[in-house]
């Protein structure tokens, strides 16, 4: 093997490559010779810097550190220090996907917890109870009579029998004949939610309408009242719609925070 | 330089405050209503008035499985979308019930509660364990990995080889304790008494060799009373461990709980063993501690019917449904099923051995009622043909998922189009709240639909004619006999049900209601019959001799729809029984059939343009399974129950 071929093989070597690369970062450096800003040359190890270390050590050994440990805790800080702000200085941060991911993460974060903690205004709070209002409402509540028959029956002859004991006509049926003001819901439940909602558009006091079909047959129905479920005020459900509102409006506030930082970029995108 | 400073103080603010708020300082609480267990809170019905439907088996992105299978929504959006709102399904999907539930359970594993959220998440640098490792690299990679990671999991549990990390008790305890009572804030926070019921619960997932023995364990009570009560494990554990765990939190707390077996159909005959849980003879304690703790059983759900098998009930038409692929073997197909053990894994069965050892013991350990639930791993509690979000994550709809291979780690018999949209439970109550669900079931006043939402009422006694079917009917039935899991005294003469099916108000007709009844025999042998006892009119078909021809079928595979043109939306019966024969012990349940429905692979097939193979079995019966009414002979000791 010639000089030459071991040159060549040596050339391919990952280390080599790492050591040239080295070399010519110092050059570099040695070269454009800036001076260090002394303030970054200083690392101060302050009390809120110490108490958070403290804090820290606390939180895994369920115990404030004794003086021995805080030593060393501070000494660890310190060389963590050195080597990241060197290797800021190296822009070794530059082009790695970790420090970047980790980086945009944490503007995330800040953009998000933002917008978790924040308070709606009042306008905006009212705005938005406005515009949701119905699921603050009480339930609509139907009260009513009512005959069954499993197949669509004459209504002649149903009317007949209503006029003469009600609570005897129609077919035997688990269904309740007299239903006290239950929710919209839990009538559609039972009788299916088509009945319902055309029972939550009568008018009450009618007597005996039908026959009507249900999803599970055919009725005769005597509608006492309808009870529109009221929109309590504001204040009545304060907390639950300021949770709503975070919770519904974070999403949209997080991507609010970034467009408004992704304005003022220009993106090209090679196609 | 002011700029820099000012930026990083705001972000520092920013941080904080973001802290708290994710720490709990300004997290809503329930209100004491909400965190009781509903009692005195609502005017209540005179009797029960209707069916409250729920389920009492899902998991959510807490489930170590769930959660690598790919689910990434959690307790919150799992009582959101039960209660009836939009939620956005972890595949993207938007998702919302036709219908909402009236109460759920969230039963997540309670071994490695979180774990795989937290392996996920962890620091790799801490992860030393070399098989944690590589599953923290799967889980990261998402998606199939994922996938083959929760399958390795699974595999590992049933076959004990966990790693030391996941089951070291100490470690675990601290780790389930935060997420447990997290679980239970906001558990409380969506109980609203007489409008929807979120219950306490967890799933205790014992397997051994892979049998199939778990239970869902679901609480009377919310978080004030459960207190520092942690869900029990199942690693390590065994079922007289979870009955002493039970009773310890009730005579603790003042509150109740009960457990909730399930997948029998999946435990190589050893859920409804003619043995103690020791594998002894079964003693008279046992027996009653399990009717005890144990007082419903899920029949029905995605992974198979558990209700019979046709090996066991040649003479029942209608016995083969939902046992497809999973009759093969237990749960990670370890072990093959055969004949023999389907007597211990299939309900029907398990309520005639009830009797059997009843006649020995004096105890009846499988005095239960039937409920059924959807065991969905998506956080979506769907049992709809035509809104059914898949077992796991991975089976979210999607066009290949009914033919897409669904075995925990091997490649052998099971396929997406085996599993079902099924099931409910339905409990006979006096209002929504905790304790009336709660205590319906305790009386097993409840019964179990493969989805659809039909009305099914029982009333077994030992007057009843057809003149028993007045207007107030259900207030004879109260007061005169007995409901859907109750017990009648043998007094000389057959008993007579009042038996009544109302169709699902959204749904299809029913075709009939059917008496299954099971008894010992003279000789000391068990025996089942099916009896039809109500059904819809229909042409006689000369060529069968049978008296209920087959109802017919209306549905249009090619556009995945039926017609109500055929069967009936109320059916209704006093039956009593022809072959009754004094002194002799049975048990008594109504099964009630619908008419053909197109199932939810035919809904794919549509949605998605897909050809399915003639394998696939594309229709389904509906169907309701109710708690059984039990006869006792005269001379027989009081029933023993513990309540």
């Amino acid at each position: 093997m010639t000089l030459q071929d071991r040159a060549r093989l040596a050339l391919r070597e990952p280390l080599v490559h790492f050591l040239l690369g080295g070399a010519l970062i110092f050059a570099f450096f040695a070269w454009q010779g800036e001076e260090a800003d002394p303030a970054s040359r200083v690392i101060e190890v302050d009390e809120e810097v110490q108490a958070q270390l403290a804090l820290t050590f606390e939180r895994t050994m369920q115990r404030p550190p004794i003086d021995a440990e805080l030593d060393l805790l501070i000494e660890r800080h310190v060389r963590e220090e050195v080597l990241y702000r060197e290797a800021l200085r190296l822009g070794l941060d530059a082009g790695d996907p970790v420090v970047r991911r980790r980086l945009a993460k944490k503007m995330d974060f800040i953009a998000a917890s933002s917008a978790q903690a924040s308070e709606p205004g009042e306008e905006e709070l009212a705005g938005w109870f406005a515009a949701n209002a119905a699921r603050y409402a009480a339930d609509t509540t139907l009260t009513f009579d009512q005959v069954y028959f499993a197949e669509q029956p004459d209504a002649a002859a149903a009317r007949k029998q209503l006029a003469q004991d009600w609570r005897a006509a129609g077919d035997p049926v688990s269904l309740p004949a007299s239903v006290e003001a239950r929710p919209l819901a839990s009538v559609a439940a039972q009788f299916g939610q088509a009945f319902a909602d055309r029972v939550a558009a009568m008018a009450p006091g009618n007597g005996w309408e039908g026959p009507i079909a249900s999803g599970v047959g055919w009725h005769f129905l005597r509608l006492r009242d309808v009870d529109p479920g009221e929109i309590p005020s504001l204040d009545s459900v304060r907390e639950r719609v300021i949770e709503d509102w975070r919770l519904e409006t974070s999403a949209a506030r997080e991507e609010d925070a970034y467009r408004l930082l992704r304005e003022a970029y220009e993106v090209r995108v090679a196609r | 330089m002011r700029k820099r400073w000012i930026a990083a103080g705001v972000a520092a603010v920013a941080v904080a405050g973001g802290a708290a708020w994710y720490s709990g300082m300004f997290k809503e609480r329930a209100d004491s209503a909400q965190a009781g267990n509903g009692e005195g809170t609502i005017t209540l019905a005179r009797y029960p008035d209707r069916p409250y439907w729920g389920d009492t088996h899902l998991h959510t992105d807490n489930s170590v499985d769930a959660f690598g299978f790919g689910v990434r929504i959690g307790p919150e959006e799992a009582l959101r979308f039960a209660r009836g709102e939009k939620v956005t399904a972890t595949m993207g999907m938007e998702a919302q019930l036709d219908r909402p539930l009236d109460f759920l359970v969230i039963s997540d594993h309670s071994d490695a509660l979180g774990a795989t959220k937290r392996l996920m998440n962890a620091p790799s640098a801490l992860v030393r364990d070399p098989t944690l490792k590589r599953w923290q690299g799967m889980l990261r990679e998402g998606g199939r990995q994922s996938i083959v990671a929760t399958g390795e999991l699974i595999d590992a549990a049933a076959n004990d080889r966990i790693p030391e990390a996941l089951r070291d008790p100490e470690r675990q305890k601290k780790a389930t304790k935060d997420i447990w009572q997290e679980h239970l804030r906001i558990v409380d926070l969506f109980n609203e008494p007489g409008r929807f019921t979120a219950f306490a619960g967890f799933e205790w997932t014992l397997m051994p060799d892979g049998n199939n023995l778990h239970r869902v364990v679901m609480f009377r009570d919310g978080a004030p009373t459960i207190g520092d009560t942690l869900p029990y494990p199942g690693l390590d554990t065994e079922l007289e461990g979870l009955w002493d765990y039970l009773a310890a939190y009730e005579a603790g707390s003042g509150g109740q709980a009960l457990a909730i077996p399930h997948n029998s159909n999946l435990s190589n005959g050893l859920m409804f063993a003619m043995t103690g849980p020791d594998g002894a003879p079964m003693t008279a304690e046992q027996a009653a501690r399990r009717a005890r703790w144990e007082p419903v059983v899920e029949v029905t759900q995605i992974k198979g019917d558990s209700e019979s098998h046709p090996f066991l009930s040649p003479n029942d038409e209608f016995a083969g449904y939902g046992v497809w692929g999973w009759e093969l073997g237990n749960l990670p197909l370890t072990e093959a099923s055969t004949p023999e053990m389907y007597g211990g894994s299939y309900v029907r069965e398990a309520l005639k051995r009830g009797l059997s050892l009843e006649q020995r013991l004096g105890v009846n350990p499988y005095r239960f009622g039937l409920i059924g639930s959807t065991d969905s791993h998506t956080a979506l509690a769907t049992a709809d043909e035509d809104n059914f979000f898949g077992k796991h994550t991975g089976n979210e709809p999607s066009a290949d998922r009914a033919m897409a291979g669904q075995n925990l780690g091997t490649r052998q018999g099971r396929f997406g189009w085996h599993y079902l949209a099924s099931g409910y439970a339905a409990a006979w109550a006096r209002g929504n709240t905790r304790a009336e669900i709660f205590d319906a079931f305790k009386r097993r006043e409840v019964y179990a639909t493969t989805g659809s939402r039909m009305s099914v009422r029982v009333f077994g006694g030992l007057g009843f004619t057809q003149d028993s079917f007045g207007s107030d009917w259900v207030a004879t039935g109260y007061a005169e006999g007995v409901p859907m899991g109750g017990v009648l005294t043998d007094r000389g003469s057959a008993p007579a049900f009042m038996i009544e099916a109302l169709k699902d108000p959204e749904g299809a007709n029913l075709d009939r209601v059917q008496v299954v009844k099971g008894w010992v025999d003279a000789g000391g042998a068990l025996q089942e019959k099916v009896f039809d006892v109500a059904w819809s009119e229909r042409p006689m078909d000369a060529a069968s001799n049978s008296p209920v021809p087959d109802v017919g079928n209306t549905v249009d595979e090619a556009t995945a729809s039926y017609t109500n043109t055929i069967g009936a939306a109320q059916l209704r019966t006093v039956w009593s029984d022809p072959e009754y024969s004094e002194g002799q012990r049975a048990f008594y349940y109504v099964r009630v059939i619908e008419i053909p429905t197109p199932r939810w692979v035919l809904f794919d097939a549509l949605r998605f343009g897909v050809d399915l193979p003639d394998e696939v079995v594309k229709i389904v019966r509906e169907r309701a399974y109710t708690s059984p009414i039990w006869l006792l002979p005269r001379d027989a000791a009081a029933p023993a129950e513990d309540t």
